[in-house]
């Protein structure tokens, strides 16, 4: 009986305004829902010939109508739908962040699914509710949103990684996902409920709130940051649990790894910082501590093992990991500069890392990717401009002045000094030179001279705008870094009391 | 806007000639190098003598949030060192041969490593400093890799990469530790030295930036990359290399460790260390330099002997000394590339660098044993040619903070002559002649070493014309 008159209180109080402003709130997401319905339902309407290229259009208008919503909402956002969701400059950034993925997945596959004879509207169709689950989890303010959005980020790609309906690897690939991605779902699931049988909310603001003095001894709460962290350590794909991100890339077709390499990414490090920074920050040592462990292993197990790669995939996806570890020393170290830089090396890591992977989409043959680093051997001979870019790519991920990657590194471990992490930033340090060596072993593949026999490359031209584009940020982000910067410090999530000072 | 164009010029020019067509790009190239040998001739021309700090400023916000500046200047130290950057790589690009394969990248990326070391000169910036100092190690690894002689260019690529990157992202967390520690305002580097840091912080600090310095230059003890990549280099280039990166070290030392970190004692005084790692440079150096068969490895070694000097001057914490040593960066970046520049023809009309299958060859080649004698010379401080005074100097200074070093040092002056001599005689006289039919300097191979020979003459003769404008060197800060 109280709740049933507790939800008619509620309902008799949601008025039209409330509901159009609310919706506002989360225009970004909806936009990208509506798009994917419509793909959806056109799907099933067009003849099969036109099917690919309107969905794809489709999918382009939606997320720039995402892009454009979100942009509009800086600087104007609040809480909606009664605090589960928050459109804050932290969440608009990353919607503008994952709209700017996802148009750029679209240029990239576009030629690709064409040319290996995918499905092409079910593919956009993924990808839009991939980005609506990537966005969710942005704008999610509730455990119960951000597991939401999770799932269906999470669901989105389980199929997508098996989308070569007819290929062996990428079968095992959607499996293993499925079954380590549910793993790590039920470790997320299980520690937010213990927090909320320890604190009594799933709001995030309200769990901040409700941390007495005694928070740090209590156990049920410190069982559930651990639960968290160990699902979140599994969706940025951080050692010790980063054991399916390798075997996942390689055998997902191209531009969904490309796709996820980034996207996962950035959401996962999106719930990280909102539930632990913002929802925990008297807990900062607790969390803290934990993630300085994961971060420590993700550096060295991520460097180490990319040396010996020799797939392209497996390499980016080591050195994904080892990503992952750097970007963690920057939420490790806290505070608006610690959130900022976190900000500005997802941004980076957008441009540099999906590059990277949208030249080896065009690399692929109809029969299947080509990946094996010797499939890159004179590429400069055979695409002058993609063999240049992919030199970008790599230095930039190596950090080389004057890429992104650079300056993303430069805020970061500034940072981590800052909040007296210097023994991590040393360790990230002489771990990067370790990531040069593997970095630079694709660039010298890359210019390797080859026979004349290997023809030369055509770039399809949604993807090679795409690239070029990627390449130009890489390199103009670095030399002015100031104004994404001085976004990304827009976006940082005010919270008191954290990573001391 | 006259420092702007020093580095911009040649990377706009650089990028220009790797894409046109190959024909063009040698005298492209030259023609670039020569608007940016103008440049840095009209700074030193215009520039003040009297007048203390950084001249021709430019300032600008670069990363307003962190009180980074795009920040650039240039006083008596860093004049003559754009100066040499720009000579050098002009006469890199004048010796790389038309029929090189891949003549356009390779002038192209020459060109983009003189703005990159331009930028190490000119930058007043901690950061913007830092940034060019990373940026001119990528064309630095591609002119080696691709372009590199012997068996295994890309090991010695990696090496010298591997190496020179684990020192300066060390000094990355360095520039870090700099920036917090003196309260996260600026890294302008007058700034930072206007706040001096407890002498246990300047202890891990100085650690961090030296090491970077050090391989750099290279210093003992962390040459071991050197001799790889000195002997897998390609000529042209390393006139550059050798003439001018390895000066970028010894200046950084001189315009960072000095002012920022006066005071770097905590277990030891890393101010006492330096010098002695100097000293042993000289003698390890020298000491390698007699060992050597091979010419090219032979001058390498001596390189590092003569690198040594630098070190003992910049830390003799005397305006002798410093001024020695600034002087000896240009004399060195001088000779190493006519030495190099010389070995290399020989090779190509000999075939071998062996100093022991070379003898007699001054029978045949009177111009060039002439002019290898003259350079001979030079390096091993003849008086009246430019590396005496240098050395002298340097010498004169370390006598001001320890005669003994100084004695020791002096060592490395008595080992010169020896290898040097030894090489010169065994080559070029010995008791049989050279095979006939061996061609003698062409005169455009003497065109291309007279601006050097000139230089040494006239740096020897007069030095002061250099000293003069290094008037606050020494104990107190190259800016006040």
């Amino acid at each position: 009986m109280v709740l049933i008159a507790a939800a008619t209180a509620y309902a008799v109080n949601y008025s039209a305004d409330q509901a159009w402003s609310d919706l506002q709130q989360i225009s970004p997401i909806a936009i990208v829902v509506v798009a994917l319905l419509v793909a959806m339902v056109l799907d099933l309407v067009l003849p099969r010939r036109a099917q690919g290229p309107v969905s794809a259009a489709i999918t382009v208008i939606g997320l720039l109508g995402s892009l454009v919503a979100a942009l509009a909402l800086i600087d104007r956002g609040h809480t909606a739908y009664y605090q589960f969701a928050v459109a804050d400059n932290f969440a608009v950034f990353f919607d503008v962040l994952f709209a700017v993925l996802g148009i750029l997945a679209v240029a990239v596959s576009h030629a690709y699914l064409a040319r290996r004879n995918f499905l092409q509207a079910e593919f956009y169709v993924l990808l839009l509710a991939a980005t609506a689950g990537q966005m969710v989890i942005a704008q999610a303010n509730s455990l119960v949103s951000i597991f939401l959005g999770l799932e269906l980020l999470s669901i989105a790609l389980y199929v997508m990684s098996g989308f070569a309906r007819k290929d062996f690897r990428s079968q095992e690939a959607a499996v293993k996902y499925l079954l380590m991605g549910g793993f790590a779902s039920a470790f997320v699931l299980y520690g937010m409920a213990l927090v909320y049988g320890a604190t009594g909310t799933t709001l995030i603001p309200a769990i901040a709130k409700s941390l007495g003095p005694g928070a740090g001894t209590n156990a049920l709460l410190l069982l559930g940051i651990l639960l968290m962290g160990v699902g979140f350590a599994f969706k940025v794909s951080a050692a010790p649990f980063q054991m399916w991100t390798p075997d996942v890339y390689e055998g997902a077709p191209m531009p969904v790894t490309a796709f996820m390499s980034v996207g996962t990414k950035a959401a996962a490090f999106a719930m990280i910082v909102r539930v632990f920074a913002t929802g925990l920050p008297s807990l900062n040592g607790e969390w803290a501590a934990l993630l300085a462990f994961v971060a420590a292993a993700s550096l060295i197990v991520g460097n180490v093992a990319a040396i010996a790669q020799t797939s392209v995939k497996r390499l980016l996806a080591y050195s994904g990991i080892a990503q992952a570890g750097y970007v963690l020393v920057g939420v490790i170290a806290g505070g608006a500069d610690g959130q900022a830089s976190v900000l500005f090396y997802l941004a980076a890591y957008l441009v540099m890392n999906f590059g990277a992977f949208a030249i080896m989409v065009v690399l692929a043959r109809p029969e299947g990717d080509r990946d094996r680093i010797g499939d890159l051997d004179g590429l400069v001979y055979r695409n002058p401009v993609l063999g240049v870019l992919m030199t970008v790519f790599m230095l930039s991920l190596a950090g080389f002045p004057p890429s992104v990657g650079f300056m993303g590194k430069f805020f970061l471990f500034a940072a981590g000094v800052h909040h007296g992490y210097t023994w991590l930033v040393i360790l990230a340090v002489l771990m990067s030179v370790v990531s040069v060596y593997y970095y630079v072993r694709v660039v010298v593949h890359v210019w390797t001279p080859v026979d004349a026999a290997e023809r030369r490359l055509r770039l399809p031209a949604a993807a090679g705008l795409a690239i070029v584009a990627a390449g130009v940020l890489s390199v103009a982000l670095g030399i002015v870094p100031a104004a994404l910067f001085g976004l990304a410090q827009a976006g940082a999530v005010p919270v008191a009391g954290v990573g001391g000072g | 806007m006259l420092l702007t164009a020093i580095w911009l010029l040649p990377l706009a020019g650089g990028l220009l000639v790797m894409l046109l067509p190959h024909r063009f790009a040698k005298w492209l190239g030259a023609l670039v190098g020569v608007g940016a040998l103008g440049l840095a001739v009209y700074g030193a021309y215009a520039f003040d003598p009297a007048g203390h700090g950084y001249q021709f400023v430019e300032r600008t916000p670069w990363i307003q949030q962190l009180g980074v500046d795009y920040y650039l200047g240039l006083d008596g130290i860093s004049v003559w060192l754009v100066i040499l950057n720009a000579l050098i790589s002009l006469i890199a690009i004048l010796a790389t041969p038309v029929d090189m394969r891949g003549a356009g990248r390779f002038v192209g990326l020459l060109l983009v490593m003189e703005a990159g070391m331009a930028g190490v000169f000119l930058a007043v910036n901690l950061l913007l400093f830092y940034v060019f100092w990373e940026a001119m190690l990528i064309p630095a690894y591609f002119l080696l890799w691709i372009w590199g002689e012997g068996p295994r260019p890309l090991y010695a690529a990696l090496k010298f990469v591997l190496f020179t990157l684990s020192g300066s992202l060390l000094m990355l967390v360095g520039v870090i530790g700099e920036y917090v520690f003196t309260g996260g305002r600026t890294l302008n580097l007058p700034d930072l030295a206007a706040h001096p840091l407890d002498p246990a912080v300047q202890f891990g600090l100085f650690f961090l930036f030296a090491i970077a310095f050090a391989i750099k230059i290279p210093a003992f003890p962390m040459h071991g990359w050197l001799p790889d990549a000195y002997v897998s280099a390609p000529v042209p280039f390393l006139v550059a290399f050798a003439g001018v990166m390895g000066k970028t070290g010894a200046y950084a030392m001189l315009r960072i460790l000095v002012p920022l970190f006066h005071h770097p004692v905590l277990w030891w005084d890393w101010n006492q260390v330096m010098p002695v790692l100097g000293v042993l440079g000289i003698i390890w150096g020298a000491l390698m330099a007699l060992a050597q068969r091979d010419v090219k490895r032979l001058v390498a070694y001596s390189s590092v002997s003569h690198m040594g000097f630098i070190v003992l001057g910049i830390f003799s914490f005397n305006a002798m000394g410093q001024q020695g040593a600034v002087l000896q960066m240009v004399n060195h970046g001088v000779i190493i590339p006519a030495l190099f520049l010389l070995v290399a023809w020989i090779e190509v009309r000999t075939g071998t660098r062996d100093r022991a299958a070379l003898f007699g060859l001054a029978a045949r080649m009177p111009v060039l044993a002439g002019v290898f004698l003259l350079v001979t010379l030079a390096a091993l401080g003849l008086p009246g040619l430019n590396s005496f005074v240098g050395e002298f100097m340097t010498l004169l200074g370390a006598w001001g903070l320890s005669p003994g070093l100084a004695i020791a040092a002096a060592i490395g002056l008595v080992l010169a002559p020896i290898y040097m001599l030894r090489l010169f005689q065994g080559a070029m006289y010995g008791d049989r002649t050279a095979a006939a039919g061996l061609l003698d300097l062409r005169g455009r191979e003497l065109a291309l070493l007279t601006p050097l020979l000139a230089l040494m003459f006239g740096i020897g003769l007069y030095p002061y014309f250099l000293t003069r404008v290094m008037t606050s060197l020494g104990v107190p800060l190259p800016w006040s």
